[in-house]
């Protein structure tokens, strides 16, 4: 591996939202159009962006609070966005029709994810300490991944919010799920079981990011924390890999590109870091934003092209190569 | 421990200034205990060091919060709102340089919107100001200014909501912003009114209250805030005995189940939570307000649920939960405190116009806050004002989208038609009440604004017609507006077309309708000026409805008023009937003091002797106590009788005035512009000057007040009572100047006082000082002419006619007129009691100028008759005693001594404070005709009499006489002449007066 990946600034639109953008997430591409770029704000709305202009498609309005979380189905026909007032709703990416609007109490949706199948939505269930599981065909709940509690399960037990989950991961096979909680431990959980499996340790603040490795048989998980590191684990084996520091603040995304050569993160310092997994070290630190980094995107499908989101109201989009 | 640490910080600090730790942990004590300009002062100095420091920024913004809320707390809703704004920076800046603080951004959305459960900040306090003051609001610009003002908070409340969703979105698993973010959603929603954003079947805010109840199911104030954000009852109840269950000492949490158990009507168990709120916090604005809603259906006063609800929004500024979640009702308590206020007659307090003047300030899109506003203003006599507030509550109206009832419509164009009237805009009243006749809603107020303001603008004949339209309208009303409405229609009737008509129209109207206590004082009223009394039965049927002592005592003032006028002339009104049937009036209501005060004032207008009798018709129009008294001290001459060192009244009727000036002085240092003050004090001073003989300082002072009182705007009034009070001012001035020897300013000021338009009756006396002024002079030519103008004149004061007698003596023809006993004659007609007094007065006068004449005998004569004719009057039987012992003493006739006796005893007998010569002169009588007994007990009489330092060397004489007498006989030490050796007596005398050789002759011979 000689020189790996290097990032240029392709094109920058500012106050592409009223307000903070606070997620984003890459729509595959159809057969009709290509990969496009959703977003979703503090303003309300979710925004679709074509690339590499960053064109605005659309602007899908319907939430009353800010938009915490986007995801899109591995098909690319349908999205999901979520608001903080945990209020789910799946829609058509092209036509903006609703789909489905998935409830839940309040504080109890943050990260969501579609299994790579696409059958199964993952929605990191914050206050309730576990993920939620909605089948994508009926928009059912179809199951809850409780995270245990170091004391054993109690209702009125306080400590429930000690393990407020924000993050949540699929593995490539589709088989593990990953979820981060809020006192920096992530969980592990054979999903065909619906079981338990193990924590893995070693951050100290809250996980608010976590992705798998994209191999095929991928066991690598990279998860970003406040603690300001990049942890790269073994979720079968329980074990640390490796650690990577460098941000001077809370680390707030992470995103490994589709060839899983190189790692992406966003962070509160104002800057997106790229770094290079066998070097264990940052290798290009952008700076081009002014206010904190809330979400980095590599597109999938190759192309090398990657979108970050920040509080200055603004989208990024770089190649890389 | 805190003061330990504040100090021990503060020694660091002493030490070692470059470090700002020490500066921020004691700014941040401050904070903990509320002194937040203290923790202000030292997170500015920390930032002076530390330029970024994130704690001191932070506890900067958190102090400038509080403070703010202390502001807020105290209804300085300006002044918080620019503090907030110097926080809001203050957190920016802060966020600037770390903007992943969940903190600050919470801090930030504390200070746009709430902060920690409701308090509620920027959005809420930003005030509606009225743009460039101008009251010249119109529908389009006051449109816009709602709506900016509307914006304005509607924008602080989003971006606040926006703040705490980034604190949330930072630290997710913190449930108070879940509450925060309820709250500014509620807010935001109530700014917005509307509600369509419901797709799902929880309301935002109730949606995120359960969020923050899933974190923290145990947190009893969360419960409390969903059953504030909740519409539904149940729920609501629900939650708040969930809330109670987890901390029974919620004292909100209670007022509030008592407010829901209210709105239930569920009385009885409201009271228990009001009670149980009220037990646990008693500055808890809401059970306050409760009990003043209680009380206002029940059935307690008015008054009561005023004082209750006044409690309640006194305390409300201070009181953070109040406002915890009821937001949409901002100024719910001040409109109602007002509505209240009206109900209970407070409108024109202060407490009223501060909450009236906060609620316009925070509800300014409410109509009814602007009405309530109006009627304030209206209640302080500010009709400008209330214009100004009607026209906005009008707008308010056109502009909310609401449907709004008719009725709140007419109400406020009423309002406004009457304070046009008020105000005196006639023309604009009537054009209201056309207005509102267009749309059908003139009612009986309506119609009596409408007629009042045509009769103002002189169309008596579409007035009565209007009139016509309220009688035949008074049939429907209740009791209360038909007495009005009667009352009003008798009135104005009375104005338009005279006495005689409206009588013969009342005469016409059915009787049951004047069964009421107002009408029946208008009728009597009405009466008291009809000399034929055709309105008697209806008066004496409507007398039964007088209820209450006030009204009562009242009536019978109204009544001793028509007895003097009824039985009065045209200057002199039948002042002993009045007094008479005040009199039993009084005896009946002991209590009563506003019979008392009127007594005593028609008293001393009927009693005293001098001039001011029109003065003191005036006063009659109830006025305070110490113009009475100031009043009726002038009219009395009896100022400082208090001190007989200058004079020795003979007056039986003592005015209780000694107090007078004090009295004056105080009032005018209360109010230096009450002209009314002054100008009495000018009065009483003159009176005083003119008993202590016009002393050079009291000249002074009089001159000084003299020209400030003429320099006041108030004199170049045209009013009669201006005219007056001017043209008494320049006497005033005149006869100072007189007394002072500055002849030519005394005519100056004379003239000046004698070419205001008066009638001639007071004319007369500026060309009587004219007359003294030339006679003083020399000038005899000038004051004859003056003396005669007088005589053209005329006056109906006697004491006038008296001084021109006076003067008249002075020149050296005889006018053989007899003027002055027709005048007398002419004057005295109607005052039986007071007949007598003014001719032995005359008497008095003409034997005075008999004595100047050297006229002894025909002086003796006049001074006779007074003695037959009155019994109290001691200086006229002194002069009468002094006349016949000359004439005694001339022609030897021992009779005239008898007679001089007689006189000088009664004057002895009668003067109430013992009178210097009297006695001596009795001695003296009674020494000539041989009584040696009774002239030691008169001389030693007079010795007493006289003030101490004031006895003169002639006196001490006398009793070294007297000591001699008794120099011989045996018990000698009890008596006065015995305190002291004859030598002695005859020492003090020398001592006294040493030019005298009588006492130097008999000094040796006691040697």
């Amino acid at each position: 591996m000689a020189k790996s990946m290097k990032l240029a600034g392709l094109k920058s639109v500012e106050n592409a939202h009223d307000e903070s953008v606070w997620t984003a997430t890459w729509v595959p591409a159809t057969n009709s159009r290509p990969p496009l770029l959703l977003t979703g704000s503090l303003d309300e709305t979710v925004k679709l962006w074509r690339p590499d202009e960053l064109e605005l498609v659309r602007t899908n309005t319907g939430h009353c609070l800010g938009v915490v979380s986007v995801t899109a189905h591995p098909s690319g026909v349908i999205a999901a966005s979520a608001s903080l007032d945990s209020l789910v709703r799946v829609f058509d990416v092209d036509t903006n029709a609703t789909i489905a609007t998935l409830e839940a109490p309040p504080s109890e949706v943050w990260q969501m994810q579609f299994d790579p199948k696409g059958t199964t939505l993952a929605v990191a269930g914050g206050g309730s300490a576990s993920i939620k599981l909605w089948d994508t065909a009926t928009w059912r709940l179809v199951s809850t991944l409780s995270v245990p509690r170091p004391e054993g399960p109690k209702p009125s037990d306080k400590s429930s919010s000690k393990k407020f989950v924000l993050s949540v991961a699929w593995s490539p096979d589709g088989r593990r799920l990953a979820c981060g909680s809020i006192d920096g431990t992530i969980s592990i959980f054979d999903v065909p079981r619906a079981k338990f499996l193990h924590h893995l340790e070693g951050h100290y603040m809250p996980v608010r990011s976590l992705v798998f490795s994209p191999e095929p048989d991928g066991r690598k998980l990279y998860s970003a924390s406040d603690d300001g590191h990049v942890h790269v684990y073994d979720a079968e084996g329980k074990a640390i890999i490796g650690a990577m520091s460098g941000h001077s603040s809370w680390v707030l995304s992470v995103d490994v590109s589709p060839d899983g050569e190189a790692i992406a993160t966003g962070s509160s310092d104002k800057t997106v870091r790229l770094w290079d997994f066998k070097m264990r070290a940052a290798i290009q630190t952008m700076s081009n934003h002014t206010d904190q980094v809330w979400a980095v995107a590599f597109r999938p499908g190759g192309g090398g092209r990657l979108a970050s989101v920040s509080d200055d109201k603004s989208i990024s989009l770089y190649h890389c190569s | 421990m805190f003061t330990a640490a504040i100090k021990s910080y503060s020694r660091a600090i002493e030490l070692e200034d470059t470090r700002v730790f020490a500066l921020i942990e004691c700014g941040n004590i401050f904070l903990m205990l509320g002194s937040f300009r203290k923790g202000i002062e030292q997170f500015q100095q920390a930032l002076k060091i530390s330029l970024q420091n994130m704690s001191a920024l932070y506890g900067l913004a958190s102090g400038l919060l509080g403070m703010a809320k202390e502001c807020r707390n105290s209804g300085a809703f300006r002044w918080a709102a620019s503090l907030l704004e110097d926080a809001r920076k203050v957190a920016e800046a802060s966020i600037k340089s770390a903007g992943n603080s969940s903190c600050t951004w919470k801090l930030h959305g504390d200070i746009l919107g709430y902060s920690s459960p409701g308090q509620l900040t920027y959005a809420q306090v930003f005030p509606w100001t009225e743009e460039s003051q101008s009251l010249e609001y119109n529908a389009e610009t006051f449109k816009k200014s709602i709506y900016s003002w509307k914006n304005t908070c509607g924008l602080a409340a989003i971006s606040a909501r926006n703040s705490y969703q980034r604190a949330l979105h930072l630290a997710p698993w913190q449930a108070n912003i879940y509450i925060d973010i309820a709250i500014s959603s509620n807010l935001i929603s109530s700014f917005n009114q509307d509600n369509t954003l419901d797709k799902c079947t929880w309301k935002l805010p109730e949606k995120l209250t359960l969020g923050a109840l899933a974190l923290e199911g145990e947190n009893s104030e969360f419960w409390v805030a969903l059953s504030c954000l909740s519409d539904c009852n149940a729920l609501k109840q629900h939650s708040l005995i969930r809330g109670l269950q987890l901390d029974v000492s919620l004292a909100y949490a209670w007022a509030y189940l008592g407010k829901l158990y209210r709105e239930e009507n569920e009385k009885k168990l409201a009271r228990q939570a009001f009670d149980c709120a009220r037990g646990i916090d008693p500055s808890l604005a809401l059970p306050w307000a409760g009990m003043s809603a209680d009380a206002h259906t029940g059935d307690s006063t008015p008054d009561d649920a005023f004082e209750s609800c006044l409690r309640a929004v006194e305390i409300f500024p201070v009181s953070v939960d109040i406002t915890f979640y009821a937001l949409p009702k901002l100024a719910e308590f001040q409109i109602g405190l007002a509505k209240l206020a009206l109900l209970s007659g407070n409108l024109s307090s202060s407490q009223v116009f501060g909450a009236i003047q906060q609620a316009v300030q925070r509800a300014p899109h409410y109509h009814e806050s602007h009405n309530l506003n109006g009627l304030v203003h209206e209640a302080r006599m500010q009709f400008q004002a209330a214009i100004a507030s009607y026209r906005l509550a009008r707008y308010a109206i056109n502009i909310s989208l609401g449907t709004v009832l008719k009725s709140h419509l007419k109400d406020i164009s009423t309002n406004l038609a009457r304070s046009l009237s008020k105000a005196g805009n006639a023309i604009g009243a009537v054009q209201e009440c056309e207005d509102l006749k267009k749309e059908g809603m003139l009612d009986a107020e309506g119609l009596q604004i409408y007629a009042f303001s045509l009769w103002q603008l002189g169309e008596n004949d579409l007035a009565l017609s209007v009139t016509r339209a309220l009688a035949a309208s008074v049939s429907t009303m209740d009791r209360i507006s038909a007495a009005v409405s009667v009352s009003f229609i008798c009135r104005l009737l009375y104005y338009i077309s005279g006495p005689d008509l409206a009588i013969g129209r009342i005469l016409k109207m059915p009787k049951e309708l004047f069964h009421s206590s107002k009408i029946s004082f208008i009728v009597s009223a009405i009466n008291a000026l009809d000399q034929n009394n055709r309105l008697e039965s209806i008066i004496s049927s409507s007398r039964y409805f007088l209820a209450s002592q006030e009204e009562i005592t009242g009536m019978h003032y109204l009544i001793a008023l028509s007895k003097l006028i009824k039985h009065g002339t045209k200057h002199h009104l039948g002042f002993q009937n009045g007094v008479n049937h005040l009199r039993k009036a009084l005896h009946m209501y002991p209590n009563s003091m506003l019979i008392s005060e009127v007594w005593g004032n028609s008293q001393v207008s009927s009693r005293c002797s001098i001039v001011d009798d029109s003065d003191s018709k005036n006063k009659e129009g109830l006025k305070s106590a110490w113009e009475i008294s100031s009043a009726g001290a002038v009219a009395c001459h009896a100022i400082g009788n208090s001190e007989p060192r200058f004079s020795f009244p003979t007056c039986s009727c003592q005015c209780t005035s000694s107090g007078a000036m004090q009295e004056l002085q105080k009032c005018l240092r209360r109010e230096p512009w009450n002209h009314n003050a002054r100008y009495l004090l000018i009065l009483n001073l003159l009176q005083k000057a003119r008993e202590e003989r016009f002393p050079v300082n009291i000249c002074i002072v009089l001159e000084r007040l003299i020209s400030v009182a003429l320099s006041n705007e108030f004199y170049s009034g045209k009013e009669a009572i201006c005219q007056y009070q001017k043209f008494q001012i320049y006497l005033c001035a005149s006869e100072i100047l007189l007394q002072r020897g500055n002849i030519m300013g005394c005519i100056d000021q004379a003239k000046n006082a004698s070419v205001l338009s008066l009638p001639d009756s007071f004319q007369f006396f500026g060309h009587l000082l004219l007359c003294r002024a030339y006679a003083a002079e020399g000038n005899l030519k000038f004051s004859k002419e003056e003396y005669e103008r007088c005589l053209e004149l005329k006056t109906d004061f006697l004491v006038g006619w008296l001084c021109l007698k006076l003067m008249e003596s002075q020149y050296e023809e005889q006018p053989a007129s007899n003027i002055f006993e027709l005048a007398f004659k002419e004057g005295s007609e109607g005052r039986n009691n007071s007949w007598n007094m003014w001719m032995a007065v005359y008497s008095l006068g003409m034997g005075l100028i008999c004595l100047w004449n050297q006229d002894f005998l025909s002086a003796e004569e006049f001074l006779e008759q007074p003695c037959s004719l009155t019994s109290a009057e001691s200086c006229i039987f002194l002069c009468h005693g002094v006349t016949s012992m000359e004439i005694a003493r001339r022609y030897h006739d021992s009779q005239f001594l008898s007679s001089a006796i007689r006189s000088l005893s009664k004057a002895y007998i009668t003067s109430s404070v013992p009178i210097p010569i009297v006695s001596a002169l009795l001695a003296q009588a009674e020494g000539s005709t041989g009584s040696r007994k009774k002239w030691e007990r008169n001389l030693r009489l007079e010795w007493f009499s006289w003030p101490p330092e004031m006895r003169p060397a002639e006196l001490f004489f006398q009793m070294h006489l007297l000591a001699r007498q008794i120099a011989s006989e045996s018990d000698s030490s009890s008596r006065v002449e015995g305190w002291q050796s004859p030598l002695q007596w005859v020492l003090r005398a020398i001592h006294t007066n040493p030019s005298d050789l009588r006492y130097w002759k008999v000094l040796p011979k006691l040697l």
